[in-house]
């Protein structure tokens, strides 16, 4: 539309082309003033009247306008465009079957009307009518081989009708056509993967990348390619050279923020997310993104204000307040969490992820029963597949050496390598052969330890679950070691469906049974869990003879420095553990501790008390309590080494409760500092009853709050013997079984070697012999 | 429907291109490259941007006439001067390299960079005092930039002073604690010195700033072991084994302290590491421990081989190091030699001898194995000691002896029963029994087998092994 006819009387003609000109810039309420002056100057053109239809359509007035439109192609029954136009009022007003038949009496003036054909076509895809729509749409692409809108809809006929590879080609010759269309590029990258033309297509759009440099969409689409062909650091280039082609638009800064997110590039991840939301500030996924990639850099405090947000402007998803529980758990505010998660569970209690944060949150919260805590794991586990009923190629040989896949995102420096690297280095190599499953990205002191002794590893980046455990029994797997847990990174959906016949769980966000079916064993000792707690459980307990983890001291250590209270005359209490485990009855607890110690002062570091807003939180919590900043210090985040060095300031370390410090209760050890702790049910709440227990220092472990308020009280009193005990410390935990990597070694052994011989027994007897935990040899 | 263009604008585009090539993302640099071309045909920028690839990409060939016309076009142009200095660098051109690093340094006086680069060009010349007062300005220029300092520090030790490259270091070091790469290059210079206890404590002051990494730990065992304190040595090497699992270089030190089970040969990064740090001052400490073996690979050649009027050869001399052997056969017609070792610094003092036919910068067995010259006498002398197993290095000096060749080498004595064994220091020593049966199975026949002290380590004489070996004359025809 919009043609101006020349032979209109003058003053009318002016009319008519300044209604056309405001059509064309949406000022439909003008536009149809002028196109009606137009007529009341002489303009009798069914143009300029189908015009000013289009205005009143514009206006508002969609009824009135299909009236006019309507007595158009009445009294112009060979013109094309009344009908045509009425097709596309009605599509907007959801009238398909009028749409349609209007569409039809299109083609019936003109069979060729590409316009037309394509709408037709769209609309019968709507309804189903997949092989007729292709039909229509392959003939428009024939008669208008330039037409991209064309050639997008048939691609998306063929998805429907269910042939990928003609969508593939579809959407391929689309994307050719259509200069810098992100979501064509999306549906062709799809299509590709769906057609098993991944490799195929990506070098075809390396060719015409080659051939225009600057196609945008080409770039986006290998990028988005290549990550499914899991070559995640070339989807990255790709990306990154469109957005440096096109450094404004948020389509490519989003994808490519999500692609770093996922290959772990969490730093340019941030960087490219913030881009992307100054860019396109409204977009609620690239927010999530980005709050998601800040609680894995551990600055949980700036993800919460950026979820709170998200929340408050268009209201959160359940997946959106999973992350918000995690953020708010992170910063100390543990009942707050708990809240949000439960909200998250009831908008939808058939997902994990919001059962997954209710769980991780329900660990930290005071005087929660272990059996709640078996309930909430338990619920987890429900959400997830039930294993395939299959037979084991496993030879059931109990002597032989067996094949032992480590499943985890975090082999590498991160607690779960502190603390088990040493044991697998030590596990007897020709009994044993270990297969590392995990992302590969790290490469760090730790990763290559890992990498050292298991010769094979296996990039999990990128599989789903069901592609995870395939790969799993490919590997002819004996025995699965899970070190990932319910975690950000943890793949219990993948090893609920079984990858191995023995599947044990060990260190990894291990604060409790994982609760899931087809994890069979756990790995623990008789101080986490003692005689009777086995129902807690819904694994068997393989309790290892002296503790469950071993300690590997970084060799970046600082020596122990000497007490400090010998200098100052007064002795400093701390806790180094992360905030989500200071609940405010914690520090009523430390609180009452300081009044009756009333010289003491009171160190807690932890990574959110950085930030101005949390520390003044928590200053206030010590404050109600009657505890004043002159005897706190808040102390936030710091490299590893200087954290370790922070040690030398502090007499007594006091654990948190229910969840205990573990990693942190060892290094504190290493640097001279010793901790008291009061175990309760849950595993998490056990580490530091075991790790001291271990390192000989089990007089440290109080039964209960009062017993544990009057252990800090008694040791504070005498400094000649925190003294002396700091000086032989370190010394005396390197001999101790914490750090004794040989025997633990051994000990592991033993308790796979365990689980191994249960398995093969069973394969040889009628009836399953499942009774009882054993102890491991 | 979100449509995207290309907008970028030329300039971000080079400077994203920069930074991509720095961090070295070569597979996001290239299309960018193409777009900028596109984008900008006539950018500057971008044949400095090509050159850079190139270089990533390992093709520095390719991108050198494009510069050679840039910089015809533009002469003045510093950054393209740069640019091809490291190209030709890397093309073995060190003299066309420096002339560009000179143009770049007079182009821009005030660039730290182009001083650095000049720096460097003429320490690879061998000019090491003009090399440390380039990197001594380049220095001043960019206080802040530590490769500049381990420039310079490089330089003054060739230049012969040692204590103004550790007071150099120990500075860097101070300005950045936590760059490892400093800690080892300072500890390597006190190693080289002798002065382990130094090294040890400068192992032990990186380990507490948190900046101890494989190699210096691994370098913390060398230097205990040398002081004799092996038990702490084991452990030190044990840490660094852990930080660094696959060095060949951590793994070498590591299996020299008996920790886990030898490898058969120092690794090549081991040797460059320990040798071309210390080529200018290897003569002075190999003489300053007696070292004998020159002489004794002479009175050898002499017993064996003597000279009747023709020259004697041609002789290759493996792991010929900065040509002592040479310096040693100097009076005599022996020759042409070719020398072959893997520092390229050694070699550059061999050159300096003016004694060899060619030297080649390459591996021993590598060469021997690709060789398809005949010789008339192979030397190893002080070679072999870089080898555990002597199977394979027998084979292939057998393999290329004329027939009646000889091969004259020594080797450190291992008693009997270790057949080889790694010593602490990072060296091999062979039982006599070992090197015999291998030589023989290799097809030569022991003309002489001597007992000799090869030098003193720590006042204590070094005890070795002259050997002298032969590929037998073709058998002659028994005609009936």
């Amino acid at each position: 539309m919009f043609t101006d006819l020349a032979d209109a009387p003058l003053g009318a003609g002016n009319e008519a082309a300044r209604g056309v000109a405001l059509l064309r810039e949406g000022r439909h309420a003008e536009a149809l003033e002028a196109l009606r002056a137009a007529a009341a100057l002489g303009d009798a053109s069914p143009v300029t009247a189908l015009n000013a239809a289009l205005a009143l359509e514009g206006a508002g007035e969609a009824e009135a306008a299909l009236t006019e439109m309507a007595a158009l192609e009445a009294r112009h029954p060979g013109w094309d465009e009344p009908p045509l136009r009425i097709a596309e009022c009605l599509r907007r007003r959801e009238d398909r079957a009028g749409a349609e038949a209007a569409y039809r009496r299109v083609l019936a003036i003109d069979p060729m009307r590409a316009e037309a054909l394509i709408g037709l076509g769209v609309l019968r895809m709507q309804a189903g009518e997949a092989a007729e729509a292709c039909l229509l749409l392959a003939q428009s692409c024939a008669l208008w081989p330039d037409r991209a809108d064309a050639w997008d809809a048939l691609g998306l006929a063929h998805a429907q009708a269910g042939d990928a590879a003609a969508a593939c080609a579809a959407f391929a010759e689309a994307r050719a056509r259509s200069a810098g269309r992100i979501d064509i590029a999306v549906r062709l990258a799809e299509a590709a993967a769906a057609a098993g033309r991944l490799e195929a297509e990506c070098a075809r759009l390396e060719a015409a990348a080659a051939r225009d440099p600057l196609d945008v969409s080409a770039h986006v689409t290998i990028g988005l390619i290549r990550e499914r062909l899991r070559d995640r650091d070339g989807a990255a280039d790709a990306l990154e050279v469109a957005v440096a082609l096109a450094p404004d638009a948020p389509g490519p800064l989003g994808l490519l923020g999500g692609m770093l997110a996922r290959a772990h590039r969490l730093r340019d991840a941030e960087r490219v997310l913030r881009r992307a939301a100054e860019a396109e500030p409204d977009n609620p996924r690239i927010q999530n993104d980005l709050a998601a990639v800040l609680m894995r850099l551990q600055r949980h405090p700036e993800a919460q204000r950026i979820l709170l947000a998200l929340r408050e402007r268009h209201g959160a998803s359940p997946a959106e307040l999973a992350n918000l529980a995690t953020a708010t758990l992170s910063v100390g505010r543990q009942r707050e969490a708990q809240d949000i998660a439960a909200e998250a569970v009831a908008r939808a209690p058939d997902a994990l992820l919001p059962r997954r944060a209710f769980y991780n949150c329900l660990v930290y919260q005071d005087a929660t029963p272990a059996a709640a805590l078996l309930r909430a794991a338990r619920d987890c586990a429900a959400c997830l597949p039930a294993p395939r009923d299959e037979a084991w190629p496993n030879p059931p040989d109990p002597r032989r050496r067996l094949r032992v896949g480590l499943l985890s995102g975090a082999l590498k420096t991160h607690p779960v390598g502190w603390l088990t690297v040493a044991g697998f280095e030590s596990l007897d190599p020709d009994a044993f052969a270990l297969v590392c499953l995990g992302p590969q990205a790290a490469d760090d002191p730790m990763a290559r330890r890992f990498a050292a002794i298991a010769r094979e590893w296996h990039d999990t980046d990128g599989l789903e679950d069901e592609a995870l455990a395939a790969l799993g029994r490919a590997l002819a797997l004996d025995v699965l070691v899970d070190l990932g847990g319910w975690g950000d990174t943890g793949r219990l959906a993948a090893c609920a469906l079984r990858f191995a016949p023995v599947q044990v769980k060990w260190v990894g966000m291990q604060a409790h049974t994982s609760g899931v079916p087809a994890m069979d064993w756990f790995l623990t000792d008789p101080r986490e869990t003692p005689d009777g707690y086995e129902r807690f459980y819904t694994e068997r307990l393989l309790r290892l003879p002296d503790g469950y983890v071993c300690y590997s001291p970084p060799p970046h250590a600082p020596d122990v420095a000497p007490l400090p209270a010998l200098a100052r005359g007064h002795v400093t209490f701390g806790c180094f553990n992360n905030l989500a485990k200071v609940t405010p009855a914690v520090i009523a607890a430390w609180c009452r501790i300081l009044h009756r110690v009333p010289d003491a002062r009171f160190v807690l570091k932890a990574i959110p008390l950085s930030d101005a807003e949390i520390a003044a939180d928590t200053a206030a919590e010590f404050a109600r309590h009657g505890i004043g900043a002159d005897r706190l210090e808040l102390r936030g985040g710091s490299a590893h080494r200087y954290l370790l060095g922070q040690y030398a300031d502090i007499d007594i370390h006091l654990d948190p409760f229910p969840y205990s410090g573990g990693l942190t209760t060892c290094e504190a050890l290493w640097m001279g500092v010793p901790t008291v702790t009061m175990p309760g049910e849950s595993f998490a709440s056990r580490h530091s009853a075991s790790h001291m227990t271990n390192a000989g220092l089990g007089d440290w472990v109080a039964p209960d709050l009062a017993g544990y308020e009057a252990l800090a009280v008694a040791k504070a009193a005498d400094i000649a013997a925190l003294a002396a005990l700091r000086a032989g410390l370190r010394a005396r935990v390197k001999a101790s079984p914490l750090c004794d990597a040989r025997r633990f070694g051994r000990n592991l052994g033993a308790a796979l070697r365990h689980a191994w011989r249960d398995w093969c027994a069973r394969q040889t007897q009628a009836e399953p012999n499942r009774a009882g935990d054993a102890e491991a040899a | 429907m979100q449509t995207v263009h290309a907008t970028a604008e030329p300039d971000a585009l080079a400077g994203r291109i920069a930074a991509l090539l720095d961090a070295g993302r070569i597979g996001a640099a290239r299309p960018m490259l193409a777009a900028l071309r596109a984008l900008a045909p006539d950018d500057p920028a971008a044949a400095t941007l090509a050159a850079r690839l190139a270089i990533r990409e390992g093709r520095p060939q390719d991108a050198l006439p494009e510069l050679d016309a840039r910089i015809a076009a533009a002469p003045a142009d510093a950054a393209l001067r740069k640019s091809r200095a490291e190209l030709r660098l890397l093309l073995n051109d060190r003299l066309g390299a420096a002339g560009d690093a000179a143009e770049a340094v007079i182009l821009d006086r005030h660039d730290p960079a182009a001083k650095a680069m000049l720096g460097v060009m003429l320490l690879e010349l061998g000019r090491a005092q003009e090399a440390a007062a380039c990197l001594r300005e380049a220095v001043a220029g960019a206080p802040g930039n530590p490769a500049y300092r381990q420039g310079l520090a490089a330089a003054q030790e060739a230049a012969g002073d040692a204590d103004g490259a550790a007071a150099t270091l120990a500075a860097a070091i101070a300005a950045a604690p936590g760059a490892a790469g400093l800690r080892t290059s300072a500890m390597l210079l006190a190693i080289r010195g002798r002065r382990f206890a130094d090294a040890a404590g400068m192992a032990e002051a990186a380990r507490r700033a948190g900046a101890a990494d494989a190699c210096v730990l691994g370098l913390l065992g060398h230097a205990l072991s040398s002081l004799g304190r092996h038990e702490e040595a084991s452990e030190a090497y044990a840490e660094a084994l852990k930080l660094g699992p696959e060095d060949p270089y951590v793994r070498h030190l590591v299996s020299a302290s008996g920790a886990v089970s030898a490898a058969g040969r120092a690794p090549l990064a081991y040797l460059r590491a320990v040798f071309d740090g210390c080529a200018d001052t290897f003569e002075a400490t190999l003489i300053g421990l007696g070292y004998r073996i020159p002489g004794l690979i002479r009175a050898a050649l002499l017993r064996h081989a003597p000279p009747d009027g023709e020259p004697v050869g041609p002789v290759l001399d493996l792991g010929c190091g900065t040509g002592l052997a040479a310096v040693a056969l100097s009076d005599l017609p022996y020759g042409p030699i070719t020398g072959v070792d893997a520092s390229p610094r050694m070699l550059a003092m061999a050159a300096a001898k003016g004694l060899y036919a060619e030297l080649a910068e390459a591996d021993v067995i590598d060469t021997l194995r690709a060789d398809t010259a005949a010789w008339r006498i192979v030397l190893a002398a002080d070679v072999l000691c870089y080898f555990g197993a002597l199977e394979a290095v027998f084979a292939a000096v057998a393999a290329r002896l004329l027939p009646g060749g000889l091969f004259v080498c020594s080797v450190e004595e291992a008693p009997d029963e270790a057949g080889w064994s790694l010593g602490r220091l990072g060296r091999y020593a062979h039982g006599r029994r070992y090197v015999t049966g291998t030589a023989e199975a290799a097809g030569l026949v022991v003309r002489e087998i001597r007992a000799e002290t090869l030098r003193h380590e720590a006042d204590a004489p070094v005890p070795g092994l002259i050997l002298v070996l032969q590929r037998p004359a073709m058998a002659s025809l028994d005609v009936h």
